[in-house]
């Protein structure tokens, strides 16, 4: 086992910590935007369309973003402070690139109001746009930035943790998949999870720079056509990608956390083995059901995308499930708020994912197909899910030798914010269920008088629970001050 | 060989698209990697340098990717054999750098390379407009499609490189 030294790992707090309040500052920006697109939705302000798309497409970008880019940080930390040595400063390289990317599409879509939404469906962003090309182009550099940062980060880790873990293969666990198994070399169970979640994003970046590319080409070159269905394949296996990752990433320091408040051990069997290197393997195929409605796509592929959505959901889901059961089953632990977090984290992770398995099942889809259903299931997993585990880690980011302690400030900001946070939720299902349909920017120009009159007054009690959920949030906020004001303090008297 | 490429075979290899592209290109660029075999111990030490090069042969293979550097390249001989020195000395520093790179950057540079490959190849076979008034619209669009099957195995070889960069490492 490898010793990391304590300058290496103050140094690796620094750099996290900066990451922790990057995140903390950017996020409810980012959840304001996802307020005011409610309220105008609610026929509660006016704003124009294309301040709505332009906010939208930055909400959704930056979320997703945001999210990956402090799960990769996370990862970073643990894998860094426990496991293997990682470049202090080469972590420091990548966040200046990932902050350039991520004012280059500040620029492009708050100034020059570039509004396609995240995954930027070709041609949207070329035709009868109402934004200048130059936010267009601005955006795409932006996002090559991002995907590179990303990329050399992630090969980063890889080959820091093949090099300490004798090659990819134990990364992966087949060690354990031997008869023999007596002698082998162990791996903790967030290295197998890093390892699973990023090899996939190696190639989905690699695709995603060339999507980006042809997009860039096209900015350049506006009589050039690319068939539609390539370009929607392409984008998604990106995008769809990137997003299940970041809720695997966020899942394996919840492998490694959760013992330390269970004291139980939470190793790598068997089993874990093999549903996480199945998962391996539907990560990069269960993009397919975002083409149901692609008549031109092959049928083949259309029920090739159903099974691996059902078959996706089984294998990581369901072991980590049982793991977590097994975990805090007659624990002797205190319940404070980080294994609080957790738990509903996987409540989340669970609900979404349930119903995003009912979205792609082909015959429901047909109903459900962008209407508010699916921001209601993504929404569930990453912000009742991800974000959930992210808030977690920072509490455990933030306390010192306290992470027990009693919080009731932060408990109350918990409870609030999954209030707040499940009734914004409510309102999107209900939408689904009611065929209001996702990404108008008002819905007056629905001619069925229950749809419209019902997708309005949903967005206006939506836009109540989110300033419930933001109150909840700034409780949690003051908590976490206090708690790395105190470590601050007590690092300060050890010294 | 730089000889029958460069001068003797120059005329043949500049008629049609593929040819020029697909053929005389990259082969110019496989005698800089072979050369470069036969210096085993000449490597770039230095990291930044190392980037700075490889940077440098990115540059090189948009440049002779413009519609407009094809154009003078298949018109002017002087120009043509520019790109040809230009190749020969991006694959011989290719190796170089490559000897002592750090794997990510290794990996980053295939993996740019097989994308904008792949997105020239896609943009090349799709466009209905002759790019470079020296060929046809079909060399253009063959062209892209050959550059779209290229892209593939640089692709895959950029995925066996990955992963067999990370069997086996122990320390
Ligand atoms: C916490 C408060 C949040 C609020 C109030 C909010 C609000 C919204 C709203 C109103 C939409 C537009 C829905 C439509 O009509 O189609 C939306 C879309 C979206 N949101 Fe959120 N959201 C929140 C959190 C998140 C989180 C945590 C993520 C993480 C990934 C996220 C990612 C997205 C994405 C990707 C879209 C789709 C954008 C598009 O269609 O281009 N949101 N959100």
């Amino acid at each position: 086992m490898i010793q990391i030294d304590s300058t290496d790992i103050k140094k690796q707090k620094k750099l996290a910590l900066t990451w922790a309040i990057t995140f903390l500052i950017l996020f409810p920006v980012l959840i304001t935007l996802g307020l005011l697109m409610r309220l105008r939705q609610g026929e509660v302000t006016e704003a124009a369309p294309s301040e709505f798309f332009s906010y939208m497409t930055l909400h959704g970008l930056g979320m997703a973003g945001v999210l990956f880019s402090f799960a990769f940080a996370a990862l970073w930390y643990l894998n860094s402070t426990r496991y293997v040595k990682l470049n202090v400063k080469f972590g420091w390289f990548l966040y200046i690139i990932i902050a350039i990317g991520v004012v280059g599409l500040l620029i492009g879509t708050l100034i020059g109001k570039f509004g396609p939404g995240w995954y930027m469906l070709y041609p949207l962003p070329f035709k009868g746009t109402f934004w200048p090309l130059w936010a267009t182009k601005l955006s795409v550099i932006s996002l090559i930035i991002l995907g590179v940062g990303w990329l050399v980060g992630i090969l980063h880790i890889l080959y820091a943790l093949a090099k300490e873990y004798g090659g990819i293969t134990n990364l992966l666990g087949w060690q354990y998949l031997k008869k023999d198994n007596s002698n082998i070399r162990e791996i903790p169970s967030m290295v197998l999870i890093t390892t699973i979640s990023l090899i996939p994003g190696v190639f989905a970046l690699i695709i995603g720079a060339a999507m980006l590319i042809m997009y860039l080409l096209q900015s350049f070159e506006p009589s050039l056509a690319f068939d539609p269905l390539m370009m929607k394949n392409m984008v998604m296996f990106f995008g769809h990608t990137l997003v299940n990752i970041t809720m695997y990433c966020a899942v394996g320091w919840v492998y490694a956390l959760l013992p330390e408040f269970t004291h139980r051990e939470w190793k790598v069997n068997k089993a874990v083995v093999y549903s996480w290197n199945a998962t391996f393997f539907f990560i990069l195929f269960a993009y397919l059901h975002h083409l149901y409605m692609d008549f031109v796509q092959p049928t083949s592929l259309q029920y090739l995308g159903q099974i691996i959505s059902y078959s996706s959901a089984i294998p990581a889901t369901g072991i980590t499930m049982f793991g977590v059961i097994a975990q805090v089953y007659h624990a002797k632990m205190k319940w404070s708020i980080i294994p609080l977090m957790f738990l509903f984290g996987m409540a989340g992770w669970a609900i979404g994912g349930f119903a995003a398995v009912v979205d792609s099942t082909i015959a429901l889809n047909s109903s459900l197909h962008n209407t508010l259903w699916v921001p209601a299931h993504f929404h569930t997993y990453m912000l009742m899910g991800v974000v959930l585990f992210i808030l977690g880690f920072l509490y455990y980011l933030f306390s010192g030798n306290n992470k027990e302690e009693k919080d009731s400030f932060g408990n109350a900001g918990f409870w609030i914010f999954v209030l707040g946070s499940y009734g914004f939720l409510l309102m999107f299902y209900l939408g689904g269920l009611n065929s209001v349909p996702r990404r108008y920017s008002n819905y007056s120009g629905i001619e069925i008088d229950h749809v419209r009159e019902t997708g309005v007054h949903l967005a206006q009690c939506a836009a109540l629970f989110v300033g419930v959920l933001l109150i909840g949030l700034i409780l949690m906020y003051l908590s976490l001050i206090c708690r790395l004001v105190q470590q601050k303090a007590t690092n300060k008297k050890n010294d | 060989m730089f000889y029958l490429l460069s001068f003797f075979w120059n005329d043949w290899l500049s008629i049609t698209m593929p040819r020029h592209q697909l053929i005389q290109l990259p082969a110019m660029l496989l005698l800089g990697i072979l050369l470069a075999y036969c210096f085993s111990t000449l490597a770039i030490q230095d990291m930044y340098w190392g980037i700075a090069i490889l940077i440098f042969i990115m540059a090189s293979f948009i440049f002779w990717m413009l519609p407009h550097s094809i154009d003078v390249a298949v018109i002017n001989k002087h120009f043509n054999r520019v790109m040809h020195i230009n190749m020969l000395l991006s694959g011989f520093l290719l190796i170089l750098v490559f000897r002592k790179i750090f794997f990510e950057v290794k990996i980053l540079f295939l993996g740019m390379i097989t994308a904008m490959l792949l997105a020239s190849g896609i943009t090349l076979s799709v466009f209905n407009m002759l790019l470079c008034s020296s060929f046809s619209i079909e060399q253009q669009k063959q062209t892209g499609l050959y550059l779209i099957f290229i892209a593939i195995a640089l692709f895959i070889f950029t995925a066996i490189t990955f992963f067999s960069y990370l069997r086996n490492r122990s320390k």
